[in-house]
């Protein structure tokens, strides 16, 4: 009697498909389950004994808005309620289709009243403005509700206006009464990463298309200053040019035109990170059928019109996985402003452990955390960008 | 271009010769203008306030101490030879970490495609987290790691020959003796009878159909030549640390320093992620119809990978894999961070008694030609592997 099939069905089914195949993949199993229990039982352990966390909850706002001065936080929360309003739209806008804005809302609402719950030193206009956050959860979700407004325009001119208030209402300029302009040291921790970050994708998308366009030309001298530039950059490192903007760069700009390390280092990434775009956008383009082309030339459209609207908006549908890992690649980049002496996230938890004796023996617990909160941030973008890709039906069309 | 522009009475503001040469010589002002304009401010900015330039420093005494050296280096030496100390420690980090990252990282890759459930959600939770973490983050903390191991006496040591604390990582090393070019002399003798035995074999296994092991043979010939020379010659001296005096200080074999240590750990662990995430995607892009076909020819799975699947994915996974390799190198540059000495924390010294605008223009140079370098590579690879019959 031959034996009768293995079960491919049910919990037993999927143990012996996925698991223990053979003896061989069985042992294997065993032995790499040992290890990693053992190993999440240490991390366990060592969270809940040795592991001591003072130097990253007492230190909570350097990590976040670094020296920013503490009567003017008002600033940098009201930008984080904007970006609050608009997780709450975009839970409204995609409830039946996906969960990113449910959990980003879920996401701020535990973090700002976990913090301002916490007993740290904070004002009490400041302790108010991070509990209204779930405030402005539920406001964003509502607005979207008000009939005849479309939504998608509603969610898009949010997003450019919380965006485009961020950029200026943080650093502040002489010129904008009652935001005076912040001292570029001050502005630090992950609020600074971010406003790089923001900074950077703003320029370096439409530096880096126009870029590609360029290289794209067919005039010969605009078709070699782009290559010249794309290939020059893409051909060091972000931190020599760093290096170099902060010795030369200073030089460019003599007598009343100074400029600082904040927009010295946010031009220098823009300028960095639209070398990389434009490449990616040439290939986006290149991979748009010539049949394209030449059907908009056929039907009277001229140069410009046929890359504006047939080539560009293609290419641009294409690439938005290797977009968004160089956004990705850009934010986690930011960080090395520490070269022009600016104090982001991790420079900041550099010199909280370097600067304080009693933080010596735990800094190991600082660069879990701040390494726990670019993992947020860096996850949640390529969610996102998954999300986009599906919706757009990128590879089904 | 005169006949263009005489044709067909175009008016001249819709002729495209002239369009085209208008925007051409519009952006060349535009740019050589704002260039200018750069140059000119920076210059004079230059003379006003008396910052050096110029290269008359290079042959000067650099009178900077460099922690390691490939090369013998003292600050007596001048600025050219520390900068080329820096770019030898900056190449040495490439080159192991180029190979460390690319052996675990297809290693990763393959185990990401593992049928066993729990090894393939593993190689996914390396990849997801530490390609999403900046690596700087991760060289600090891997320099943190270092830095708290026990002092030298109280160190880890392995067999006597490994010690391990926070001055860095001591391992047995291998210098070549007296013997080491004969030795050499005769290994490549026996590569070489080894490579014509394989050929001769190969093309009998073509003729006669009967299997004849050119591989397996050619790398027995090879080995075996090898080892009894080494036996014969001894070309190479092996000497362990050793804890020596009161203080336990490690004297002979090979040190790899804390920062060292960190910033190798730092960049393999980044890019192996990155060129497991290319490993995978490769192997995926072939078809399954050629897996398909493996088998019902009657190879086993193993076989099939090695001589149908693999092949194929290489030409999809070696052009992004030595672009990684590109950015490792480049990303070597955030030794900075840490204390190694490569090419830009050394500059970053050297400025506070050189021209710092000359230092920079060597420091992008030295950039720029090792990823010229790259390119040059990854040319050559297409240039091999193209597609016959299918060239644009």
């Amino acid at each position: 009697m031959p034996e009768p099939p293995r079960a491919t069905v049910g919990v037993m089914g999927w143990l012996h498909q996925n698991l223990f195949k053979s003896w061989v993949d069985g042992t294997v199993t065993v032995v790499v389950a040992a290890v990693v229990l053992w190993s999440a039982y240490t991390l366990v352990v060592w969270i809940f004994g040795a592991a001591d966390f003072t130097a990253v909850y007492s230190r909570f706002k350097l990590y976040f808005v670094g020296q920013y001065p503490v009567d003017e936080l008002w600033r940098p929360q009201l930008s984080l309620l904007g970006i609050s309003a608009l997780a709450g739209m975009a839970w409204r806008r995609w409830r039946d289709s996906n969960r990113v804005g449910v959990t980003f809302a879920a996401g701020l609402v535990l973090i700002t009243v976990v913090i301002a719950l916490l007993p740290l030193q904070m004002g009490l206009l400041n302790r108010m403005m991070l509990l209204l956050n779930p405030v402005a959860v539920a406001g964003g979700y509502f607005a979207m509700v008000i009939p005849r407004v479309g939504a998608d325009r509603l969610f898009a001119y949010s997003m450019i206006g919380v965006v485009v208030v961020s950029l200026f209402i943080i650093p502040g300029a002489t010129w904008i009464p009652g935001l005076e302009a912040i001292d570029a040291q001050a502005i630090g921790g992950l609020m600074l990463n971010l406003w790089l970050a923001v900074i950077g994708i703003a320029g370096a998308l439409p530096f880096g298309i126009l870029l590609a366009l360029g290289r794209r030309s067919r005039l010969p001298f605009v078709k070699m200053l782009c290559v010249a530039y794309i290939e020059l950059i893409r051909g060091v490192p972000l931190i020599t040019l760093l290096f170099m903007s902060r010795h030369i760069l200073p030089l460019a700009f003599p007598g009343q035109f100074s400029i600082n390390e904040l927009y010295l280092g946010a031009i220098t990434i823009t300028l960095f990170s639209s070398a990389y775009v434009a490449e990616i956008v040439r290939g986006g383009m290149a991979a748009v059928p010539n049949g394209q082309t030449e059907a908009a030339r056929a039907l009277g459209l001229s140069t410009w019109q046929t890359t504006l609207t047939i080539t560009l908006p293609q290419a641009l549908r294409n690439i938005i996985p290797p977009m968004v890992s160089q956004f990705i690649s850009l934010f986690k980049d930011t960080s090395l402003v520490f070269i022009i002496g600016m104090l982001d996230i991790i420079e900041m938890g550099k010199v909280t452990i370097q600067g304080n004796l009693e933080f010596t023996e735990h800094g190991r617990e600082v660069y879990l955390f701040i390494g726990l909160v670019f993992w947020v941030l860096t996850y949640g973008m390529s969610w996102v960008s998954r999300i986009i890709e599906r919706a757009l039906g990128v590879g089904q069309r | 271009m005169m006949r263009a522009l005489q044709v067909q009475g175009i008016p001249i503001w819709r002729n495209i010769v002239v369009i085209q040469w208008t925007m051409q010589v519009l952006s060349a002002v535009l740019v050589l203008t704002l260039v200018g304009l750069l140059f000119v401010n920076i210059s004079s900015e230059i003379n006003e306030r008396q910052i050096p330039v110029g290269w008359s420093f290079l042959d000067r005494e650099a009178q900077i101490p460099i922690g390691e050296t490939v090369i013998d280096y003292d600050p007596s030496d001048t600025y050219l030879d520390a900068f080329i100390v820096a770019i030898l420690n900056t190449i040495k980090a490439s080159i192991l970490g180029v190979i460390l990252a690319t052996a675990l990282g297809v290693a990763i890759g393959i185990a990401r495609l593992s049928p066993n459930w729990l090894i393939s959600k593993l190689a996914m939770a390396y990849m997801e987290v530490f390609r999403n973490i900046p690596l700087l983050l991760q060289l600090l903390f891997w320099f943190l790691v270092m830095l708290s191991l026990p002092p030298v006496r109280e160190g880890y040591e392995l067999l006597g020959a490994f010690y391990l604390n926070n001055g860095g990582l001591h391992l047995p090393w291998a210098s070549p003796a007296s013997g080491f070019w004969p030795w050499l002399m005769v290994s490549i003798v026996g590569v070489a009878i080894a490579i014509v035995a394989a050929r001769l074999l190969q093309s009998r296994e073509a003729e006669t159909g009967k299997p004849s092991y050119p591989i397996v043979v050619a790398f027995v010939i090879a080995l075996v030549v090898m080892v009894v020379a080494f036996l014969v010659f001894t070309p190479l001296s092996f000497h362990t640390p050793e804890p020596m005096g009161r203080f336990g200080r490690l004297q002979g074999g090979a040190k790899i320093s804390a920062s060292f240590a960190a910033l190798l750990l730092g960049l393999v662990v980044f890019t192996s992620a990155y060129i497991a995430e290319t490993v995978r995607a490769g192997i995926q892009s072939v078809s399954t119809g050629q897996k398909d076909a493996a088998r019902s020819l009657g190879l086993t799975p193993l076989q099939s990978m090695r001589t149908v699947v693999f092949p194929q994915a290489l030409r999809v996974i070696i052009p992004p894999m030595i672009s990684q390799y590109l950015n490792l190198t480049k990303n070597s540059s955030l030794a900075a961070a840490i204390g190694y000495p490569d090419i830009v924390s050394v500059a970053t010294t050297l400025t506070q008694t050189a021209p710092a605008v000359s230092l920079i223009a060597m420091v992008m140079a030295a950039y720029l030609v090792m990823s010229l370098f790259y390119s040059a590579i990854g040319n050559i690879y297409n240039r091999f592997t193209e597609i016959k019959g299918q060239g644009a």
